[in-house]
């Protein structure tokens, strides 16, 4: 187990490491951000004088390698519109908005699925089971920005503000945001749990767990679910991908003041140390999340476990 | 009766007249047009943005300025109709061709207690023209405009006394006051003190409103500045919230979670003027939408040794001519933006009004003609063989929807004038790139806006004057000689007539495909009193209320 997390955290600096630098590179490669910061009436040598001041005209392998030895110390650089620490920024605006919107939608969209799923699993061909499927596709197929503002116009306005229409600090606040950036992955976890659940209660040792005298709940929680969680919780690993990305438009539509938004801005904006800080902050929480994934699943099926062994 | 007892009887029948009336203004609730108001109230705006940064040296843009201008002001302020009217300065004047005299406002001091004067002044003129900063011990900071390079000319700035700051230049100024007495002014000390760094966190100015708190990309909190010299403000409260999505801002707007909300897309200001709790209002605007085109001779930028296609002035005519301005007006702004055929802002000092270019697409065809370029085959115009094409750039959900929609609108128009347009979309930073290294193509253009962050027409006449990203049809000797002429003429009147044959003239030689100037548009609760939207890039809360 030790070796297996050893070898995980080496291979998680190497892709950290990787993603920051290709981003390096590929967001230089974007365009000079010189002339965004000038007026538009501006002078090429008011542009290279831009320039300078921001450090952008020395060699691109000087700029990197001053950039791999600051980065291991948290210091990106200034923001080159605003002019203050990009991983300051970066983290002000993670913690505490995007982190409480991004934390709740992962709750809802982990928890209610597996009830709402099993359920209509149990219940095949049911009015529940119906009720779910239909629901499930529909807001699957429904943007979130459009979910969003109906859910604001509902209400913030129809019922008479019973719910804030934008901003942050409040539980209220955060109930609008959540239920829309959870709305798509929670209806596709439960049509997961769904399908998994239907699959398992077919076999051989639910059968057996049923012949032996357990209580159907017991047969159900206990056994069938284990097994049917395991492609559940690859999934949800992998759309907390999603679920950040989900965030910028979310963001926008609720005016929730967090790393979305400030992505939304600084990549038009050619703030390379504000893009790379986000990135990099990205990169550790989604190789940290499907790592402890990783552990949870070796943790949930013990095949799992006797696969990294071998490997 | 005696005189002292008169004396004693008129005083007590006065102190009886008068003691209910005191008694009654003292509980009566303040008023505003005879309407109760709250004075301690929070005035809640929602912009579309927040301001990246507070010091002033870094930009005026219209996002910017909306913040910027709530705690720092200029020496020349601007009333609800666009006139300049005393600000941190009293007076201006040129005391001779060469010299400005600005007479500064006493008594004034910024939110920390420390005066103004004329050595604040002299300090931010060190900093737009980057001198002496050294010497004050600040850095410098990329800043959105670079005044030692626009305004070469202003050589040395002077105390004259406390309250007098003097400004010489080499070469007659005559809009002087307004390119140099617009700018914001930072306190002296408190910068040299905290560093230019801290005016981009909690600044003080000397501005109606004392920043209290900024949550970044949420919202800013003010408080009334209660030793202001001018207008008070009528609310103890001013937010301003950051609401990006225009749904959002208009459902926050109905849910009465705030008070007043900018920029109201021009479909939903009909539909909200509709309802009785609510006011549109809305206000001409200096930002003027044009296509530039390649009017660049081969020797102006990267042009593989060909001239821009649109060298020619009869061409850009004929493409002002092909475009049907009224219709876009009216299907796609709803009548929220206006037609300007001069190049300066109608909002502006100076602007002299143009024959509009008229809709007449055979007038177009024949202007096309005549500069060489024949009806060929399918409905395409050619000149030796080879279509007349226009490689287009558009900044796609760069200037909003409608700007979007209007260039779709008019490439279809110049299609149906024989021109081949092809479009090409990309962001904002990318077109930049492009004109930063002049690699537009021959045939190419670039759709944009552009809008003044000054009261006089010079700043928009100075675009083709020199090589800078916007200016592809650079003047010809004789324009750009009559533009000079404009900027050393001292006598207005006279300046004003050479400003007005400027405009004729660039009218004529259109350097661009004029398409629309905006009004903006505001909703607001009939809560909100007394707000007029300015036709500067920041609104203006001095004597805004909130009915109680």
């Amino acid at each position: 187990m030790r070796a297996f997390l050893l070898r995980r955290l080496v291979h998680a600096v190497f892709v950290v490491w990787g993603v920051v630098t290709v981003v390096f590179f590929l967001v230089r490669l974007t365009g000079d951000p010189a002339a965004l910061l000038v007026d538009q009436t501006a002078t090429r040598e008011e542009i290279a004088r831009t320039r300078t001041l921001l450090g952008l005209d020395r060699p691109l392998h000087v700029q990197y390698l001053d950039f791999l030895r600051d980065a291991p110390r948290g210091d990106f650089g200034l923001s080159l519109r605003e002019r203050r620490p990009a991983m300051r920024m970066v983290l002000e605006h993670f913690w505490p908005a995007t982190a409480q919107l991004a934390f709740a939608a992962i709750v809802l969209s982990t928890v209610l699925p597996i009830p709402l799923g099993v359920v209509a699993a149990t219940r095949r061909d049911g009015l529940v089971d119906h009720a779910s499927r239909l629901g499930s596709l529909f807001l699957q197929s429904m943007p979130s920005f459009w979910l969003g503002l109906m859910l604001i116009l509902l209400f913030a306005v129809g019922l008479g503000g019973l719910l804030p229409a934008y901003g942050s600090g409040t539980l209220r606040h955060l109930i609008l945001p959540a239920v829309t950036l959870a709305a798509a992955p929670l209806a596709q976890n439960v049509r997961l749990i769904r399908a998994g659940m239907l699959e398992v209660l077919q076999h051989d040792y639910v059968r057996t767990a049923r012949a032996k005298g357990l209580g159907e709940r017991r047969v159900v929680y206990g056994h069938a679910l284990r097994n049917a969680a395991v492609p559940f919780l690859t999934v949800s690993g992998l759309s907390l991908g999603f679920m950040l990305s989900g965030t910028i438009v979310i963001e926008t539509v609720f005016s929730w003041p967090g790393l979305g938004r400030l992505i939304v801005q600084a990549v038009p904006g050619r703030d390379f140390p504000v893009i790379q800080a986000a990135v990099f902050v990205f990169a550790v929480l989604f190789v940290a999340v499907n790592l402890v994934v990783d552990l949870l699943q070796g943790w949930l099926d013990p095949r799992a476990r006797v696969f990294e062994r071998s490997a | 009766m005696t005189s002292p007892s008169r004396a004693l009887l008129s005083a007590v029948l006065l102190l009886l007249v008068s003691l209910p009336s005191t008694r009654a203004s003292a509980q009566a609730p303040p008023s505003v047009d005879g309407v109760p108001i709250d004075p301690e109230a929070e005035l809640v705006v929602a912009l579309t943005d927040d301001t990246t940064n507070l010091d002033p040296r870094m930009g005026m843009g219209s996002i910017r300025s909306n913040y910027i201008r709530q705690v720092f002001e200029s020496l020349v302020d601007v009333d609800r109709q666009g006139k300049p009217v005393p600000g941190l300065a009293l007076s201006w004047k040129p005391v001779d061709d060469l010299t400005w005299e600005f007479a500064l406002r006493k008594g004034v001091t910024f939110h920390d207690g420390e005066p103004f004067n004329a050595d604040t002044v002299l300090f931010n003129l060190d900093r737009m023209f980057r001198k002496n900063l050294d010497k004050h011990g600040i850095k410098d900071v990329p800043a959105g405009t670079s005044f030692e390079k626009i305004y070469p000319f202003v050589s040395r700035w002077e105390k004259v006394d406390d309250s007098t700051v003097r400004i010489v230049t080499t070469e007659p100024a005559p809009t002087l006051w307004d390119f140099l007495g617009r700018e914001p002014l930072v306190p002296r000390a408190w910068t040299i003190k905290h560093g230019v760094e801290a005016l981009n966190e909690k600044p003080v100015g000397t501005g109606p409103w004392k920043l209290v708190e900024w949550k970044r990309k949420d919202h800013m909190r003010f408080e009334r500045h209660d030793g202001y010299w001018g207008t008070a403000p009528l609310t103890k409260r001013l937010r301003l919230q950051v609401i990006p999505e225009a749904a959002a801002r208009i459902a926050a707007l109905r849910a009465g979670q705030v008070h007043l909300v900018e920029a109201v897309p021009p479909l939903d200001a009909e539909v909200l003027g509709r309802d009785a709790s609510l006011r549109v209002v809305s206000s001409v605007q200096k930002l003027a939408c044009r296509i530039y085109l390649n009017g660049r001779t081969k020797d102006k930028y990267e042009s593989g040794g060909r001239d821009g296609v649109y060298l020619d002035p009869r061409v850009r005519l004929a493409l002002n001519y092909a475009v049907n301005r009224d219709a876009i007006i009216k299907k796609i702004f709803h009548g929220l933006a206006l037609p300007n055929a001069s190049p300066i802002a109608t909002v502006a000092y100076g602007y002299a009004a143009q024959a509009p270019y008229p809709y007449d697409p055979a007038q177009a065809r024949a202007l096309l003609a005549e500069a060489g370029w024949k009806p060929g085959p399918k409905g395409l115009v050619n000149a030796a063989g080879e279509s007349l094409t226009l490689q287009l750039l558009l900044p796609a959900k760069h200037y909003g929807q409608a700007f979007d929609e209007t260039v779709a609108a008019v490439v279809e128009m110049l299609k149906a004038v024989g021109v081949q347009v092809s479009v090409q979309t990309l962001d904002f930073g990318t077109l930049l790139q492009t004109l930063t290294r002049g690699t537009l193509p021959p045939n190419g253009g670039f759709a944009a806006c552009r809008t003044s962050n000054n009261l006089d027409g010079d700043d928009f006449v100075r675009d083709w004057a020199t090589t800078t990203l916007v200016n592809w049809t650079p003047y010809p000797p004789e324009l750009l000689g009559l533009y000079q002429a404009t900027r050393r003429q001292v006598d207005g009147k006279k300046r004003l007539a050479a400003l007005a044959d400027l405009q004729r003239q660039v009218r004529d030689w259109a350097p661009v495909v004029s398409l629309y100037q905006e009004k903006k548009a505001y909703a607001h609760s009939v809560r909100v009193l007394r707000f007029t939207p300015t036709q500067e890039l920041n609104m203006d809360f001095r004597g805004v209320a909130l009915r109680r």
